[in-house]
């Protein structure tokens, strides 16, 4: 019994260590990043200076001035808060006549609508530049950003909102009914306050979504509706002679996200999994 | 109104939305993959414009199979999907187990943890490539030449100097060669998403029974047959959605491709359409087809897994 309660008390001490070591390591990656982006870009490449250097906030008072980051972090924002406004306002529609007034073709259209997620984005590479720069004359513009953020998330948050919507009982939205509120009185007084927090995680999901999208934001834009993507990527390759800064401008163009992502990891789950993994 | 038109209302622009979003660059594609259509051409100005005069039939297709390239991108796709989901699997099933039980700390642990999936493509690459991995500026670089030293210093040694003498200088990997950088692609994305995998794992096993694993012990079940006989079937329905949804996500992989890889031949299906996308439509636009053709049979077997617990 002794050897027992030994090696479980060993244990007891072994697996936590174990789990806080192997996040440690997941993490260390982002530490870096932070980390490299205090020194300057001199120190950034010099082992000597690997741990122990003067910390400086250069790289971020100069950030405006070496990427002019503002334009593209505004860029993004607006884009980002546009598309997840626009995805809620067509999605909680139809993710309510789906949940409360499921037809039989409900579960098909749901479907179909997820499998537009799959379509391989490289396959309309070009005929959605063609579209836009020569035919709309759309291209690089904020709007379009905004319509193709909105689209590709879509699916998505009719998925999750759908998942929501079905855990209300259908009572309280047919109690409304009785009543005689109209539709959309059910819509905003009875379903949007029931269902808040779904609908908050939703909208914060399908921000980071937006946020971090990296093929049609960098395809479709050039300059006036370019986000931080598609500076970051401008910037791929600094020679080694600019670690420090570029660290800073990553750490600003991702902090925000990575922090909003702990609020709602949780969520995560059942957005990605539609509902599936419980 | 009746019952069942104002539902079909509501709906309605989000169906039309998404059709449109999916039917008119996708038959455009269709149809560029049928005729000859280059953006640059001085001997053949008239293939300039897109026109079913220029019809090739099925001649972009013949042209992209019969390209070493394709074959190349689809064998370079299937490599990092498959190295990329083994990864993700094995390691997300050891840690969602780990830290399934509770102590010091959880919650940190947690929030360290899942911190990597929310980092945007393009700075996870950059700063891979660049500050971890960069053979000489990178931490790479710099713990290979650590070591170099260290060795260096030992070889000074009486005796055991003759032993160090054995020992070769190392020398730094080159993250920027065709293979190589298709491991550096496969690292970075596999630590970006074997968080997710950790997630959906631990949050299946949260459900699992606990009374079953009880009754296992007393009848004097080992842990490990424990796991191999409970844990594993419970989690084999999330193991599967973690497999398709990551095969959606890096079959179309790019921005990571493009930073690492740019020229240095490592190519996947999106990236080899952006390739051709630079001058001959025609032949993007049927690889174009191919990669849709590739997601669609993947597609099914997500869509069947789903669909099974969707109206439940």
């Amino acid at each position: 019994m002794a050897t027992v309660s030994q090696s479980s008390k060993l244990g007891n001490v072994l697996w936590p260590a174990l789990a806080w070591i192997i996040a440690l390591v997941f993490f260390f990656p982002i530490f870096w990043l932070v980390f490299t982006s205090f020194k300057t870009d001199a120190d950034a490449v010099k082992p000597e200076f690997l741990f122990f250097f003067t910390p400086t906030l250069d790289n971020y008072t100069n950030m405006t001035q070496n990427y002019d980051y503002w334009r593209f972090a505004i860029n993004s924002v607006i884009t980002s808060s546009f598309a997840t406004l626009f995805a809620l306002v067509v999605g909680v529609p139809a993710a309510y006549a789906m949940a409360f007034n499921p037809s039989r073709h409900t579960k098909d259209i749901l479907m179909w609508m997820l499998s537009t997620k799959m379509l391989p984005a490289a396959a309309v590479l070009y005929p959605m530049t063609f579209l836009t720069k020569n035919i709309l004359g759309i291209y690089d513009t904020h709007f379009l950003v905004i319509l193709v953020l909105c689209l590709i998330n879509l699916p998505i948050v009719i998925w999750m909102l759908f998942t929501y919507f079905k855990e209300i009982p259908k009572e309280i939205i047919e109690a409304g009914k009785m009543d005689g509120v109209s539709t959309w009185g059910e819509i905003k007084d009875i379903l949007i306050p029931l269902a808040w927090g779904g609908i908050a995680s939703t909208a914060l999901l399908t921000f980071i979504f937006c946020w971090n999208e990296a093929y049609w934001t960098v395809r479709l834009t050039t300059i006036d509706a370019a986000t931080l993507s598609t500076l970051i990527e401008g910037n791929r390759a600094p020679e080694g002679l600019f670690f420090g800064r570029l660290a800073a401008v990553s750490t600003a163009a991702v902090a925000p996200i990575v922090i909003l992502g702990w609020f709602c990891q949780k969520q995560l789950v059942a957005g990605l999994t539609f509902g599936a993994v419980k | 109104m009746s019952n069942r038109t104002l539902p079909r209302i509501l709906q309605t622009p989000a169906v039309i939305l998404l059709l449109i979003w999916m039917l008119v660059p996708l038959s455009m594609t269709l149809y560029f993959s049928f005729i000859r259509y280059v953006l640059n051409s001085s001997i053949r100005p008239e293939w300039m414009t897109p026109s079913l005069s220029n019809w090739r039939g099925f001649g972009n297709y013949k042209y992209v199979l019969d390209a070493k390239d394709f074959w190349f991108a689809i064998q370079n796709s299937v490599f990092i999907v498959t190295s990329i989901l083994v990864i993700t699997v094995v390691l997300g099933l050891g840690i969602a187990v780990l830290i399934n039980k509770s102590f010091p700390g959880r919650g940190i642990v947690r929030v360290l943890l899942i911190s990597p999936f929310f980092v945007m493509p393009a700075v996870n690459a950059v700063l891979w490539i660049n500050m971890i991995l960069d053979p000489v500026l990178g931490l790479q670089g710099i713990a290979v030449g650590g070591i170099n030293n260290i060795i260096d210093g030992l070889r000074d040694f009486p005796v055991l100097g003759a032993f160090f003498n054995l020992w070769p200088t190392f020398e730094p990997i080159s993250f920027r060669a065709t293979q190589t950088s298709a491991y550096a692609v496969i690292m970075m994305v596999a630590w970006q998403w074997t968080p997710f995998a950790v997630l959906i794992f631990m949050t299946s096993l949260q459900s699992e029974d606990e009374s079953q694993k009880e009754a296992a012990t007393l009848d004097g079940a080992s842990p490990w047959s424990q796991f191999i006989n409970l844990t594993v079937p419970h989690l084999a329905r999330p193991i599967a959605i973690v497999v398709m949804i990551q095969s959606i996500f890096h079959l179309s992989l790019y921005a990571e491709i493009e930073i690492v890889s740019r020229g240095s031949g490592n190519k996947n299906l999106p990236y080899l359409i952006g390739e051709f996308t630079n001058n001959n439509i025609g032949a993007a636009s049927a690889t174009g087809i191919f990669a849709v053709i590739l997601a669609n049979i993947i597609a099914i077997f997500l869509l069947r897994m789903v669909g099974k617990s969707l109206m439940d």
